[in-house]
């Protein structure tokens, strides 16, 4: 994304008062009670076994650490994991400047 | 899951991958956008996952490249349970047999409903509608519009004025609207108008037939007033006679009227009591202290529980015991007269039909006699003084002279 794009689209965020992941193309992970995950917006599967799922995010990557760890549904936007979840685990690149 | 049963229709395996990378498949199938879903590791740490049929045949190609090879461990959905019913062919039968027998009875006619209905029978609707190919048991594809069914049901029955035809799934309902008829007039034999008192005529008025009286001329009873026997020589030809004839007729009275007379009146005391009744008994509830009058009339009230359309053995009942006095009044003689003489003119106005009207009285005699008055008296009433008498048709030659002219 170019700067100047991503620097309006931070404004209008800011603004109007707008969730970032709407308007930043950010990933979005919901953990319910450590059995069930769910994340938006990925850019694929990088790694599965039984006890981790790496996942390519738009910048970065996501870890998720666990046991009997199961992939319920895979979509082009959304993975929906479940099993014993442990950890989720954000790499550096995952944070947006500023 | 979403779209749950698109995949069962499409029909999904649960693979096992026996051998080979699971990650590399993985990353390869994904990158192909084949649709998995549910995949774990079981105890041998062998990928498992979920792939629809089509999506299965897809995996062959990446299968040789990542040197995989796979079981399948349980199959699920639409191609696998037909092929089953395939080998249980007599199931299979029964269950399209089902569909088809539904199918086919639902395109029957089941019942044929006819309302609005009086004076028509249900039989001669139901008749005409067979003739139109509406009965039980129809095809209902076999029959046309219902509003060309109603214009020819309509067409079979004069006496409907308007026959609507509805079709509600497997019943039909035939609305019939009745024409209004004329009143059909009983059709009237040929007849004289003769007297019913000996009077004198006062007025006559022949509607049909020929009069044969006339004003102020006396006729005694059973005479003919108006003849149905019209025309002259050998064209005479017998009608039903029609007319008003009206005359002065004598009637006497005897009338006995008492000079005492007595009269029933309310003292305007009352007793109120309530009672409560359960089936055939009733108990008191109020008014035990009240004590009875010598004389009294009793009012009740009884009003039952119901329910819908049943009365239950349960109710309230209000008695009114009103206290009487008999009053005796003693009249003069020229009271208990004057009293007499309404009576018998109420009585007489009342026997002597419609439009009836009193034109004088006299009274012959006049006694007084262990306290009654006893009065003999004349009246003059004119009245209508007409009655039918058939004319009996006999085999007479034409021109013959007929009996009772």
């Amino acid at each position: 994304m170019p700067r100047l794009v991503r620097k309006l689209r931070n404004w209008t965020a800011r603004v109007l008062d707008l969730p970032q992941d709407v308007v930043l193309d950010l990933p979005r992970v919901t953990l319910i009670g450590g059995i069930q995950l769910t994340v938006e917006n990925h850019r694929g599967v990088l790694h599965f076994a039984s006890d981790s799922l790496r996942l390519a995010m738009e910048k970065g990557e996501l870890e998720v650490t666990g046991r009997d760890l199961t992939i319920r549904n895979i979509g082009p936007e959304e993975v929906l994991v479940e099993g014993r979840i442990t950890g989720v685990l954000l790499s550096k690149e995952a944070f947006p400047p500023g | 899951m979403k779209g749950s049963w698109i995949q069962y229709a499409r029909g999904f395996v649960t693979v096992k991958l026996a051998a080979g990378q699971p990650g590399a498949f993985l990353n390869a199938a994904l990158a192909d956008k084949l649709e998995l879903w549910d995949l774990y590791y079981d105890k041998d740490e062998k990928l498992v996952f979920r792939v629809t049929v089509p999506d299965y045949f897809r995996l062959r190609p990446l299968l040789r490249r990542a040197k995989g090879r796979t079981r399948v461990m349980e199959r699920h959905g639409l191609p696998f349970q037909m092929a089953r019913l395939s080998r249980r062919k007599t199931f299979a039968g029964g269950l399209i047999g089902f569909v088809a027998a539904l199918y086919v009875l639902s395109t029957l006619i089941w019942n044929v409903k006819v309302e609005g209905i009086s004076r028509m029978s249900a039989d001669q609707v139901l008749a005409a509608a067979k003739a139109e190919g509406v009965y039980k048991f129809q095809w209902s594809f076999r029959l046309p519009d219902t509003s060309v069914i109603a214009d020819r049901i309509a067409g079979r029955l004069p006496e409907a004025a308007w026959v609507g035809v509805e079709r509600n799934g497997t019943s039909i309902d035939i609305t019939v609207v009745e024409a209004k008829k004329p009143d059909v007039t009983a059709p009237e034999s040929p007849r004289d108008l003769v007297a019913t008192h000996d009077a004198v005529v006062t007025y006559i008025v022949a509607e049909n037939g020929r009069p044969k009286v006339q004003t102020n001329q006396r006729v005694r009873k059973g005479d003919v007033l108006i003849s149905g026997i019209v025309g002259e020589g050998d064209r005479t030809k017998a009608v039903v006679s029609k007319g008003e004839v009206r005359g002065l007729v004598w009637q006497e009275y005897d009338i006995v009227s008492p000079l005492v007379r007595k009269a029933q009146a309310y003292t305007g005391a009352a007793n109120d009591r309530k009672y409560l009744i359960i089936g055939n008994r009733a108990l008191q509830i109020t008014g035990y202290k009240l004590k009875p009058f010598e004389k009294s009339d009793y009012r009740s009230d009884i009003k039952r529980l119901a329910w819908g359309k049943w009365t239950l053995p349960f109710g309230t009942w209000d008695e009114r015991e009103q206290e009487v006095v008999y009053q005796e009044q003693t009249l003069t003689a020229e009271q208990a007269k004057e009293a007499g003489l309404a009576q018998a003119r109420k009585q007489l106005l009342a026997k002597s039909g419609k439009g009836a009207v009193i034109r004088a009285e006299k009274i012959l005699h006049e006694q007084t006699e262990n306290g009654k008055v006893m009065i003999k008296v004349l009246f003059e009433v004119e009245q209508s003084i007409v009655s039918e008498r058939p004319i009996v048709q006999t085999n007479q030659l034409p021109g013959q002279a007929i009996q009772g002219e």
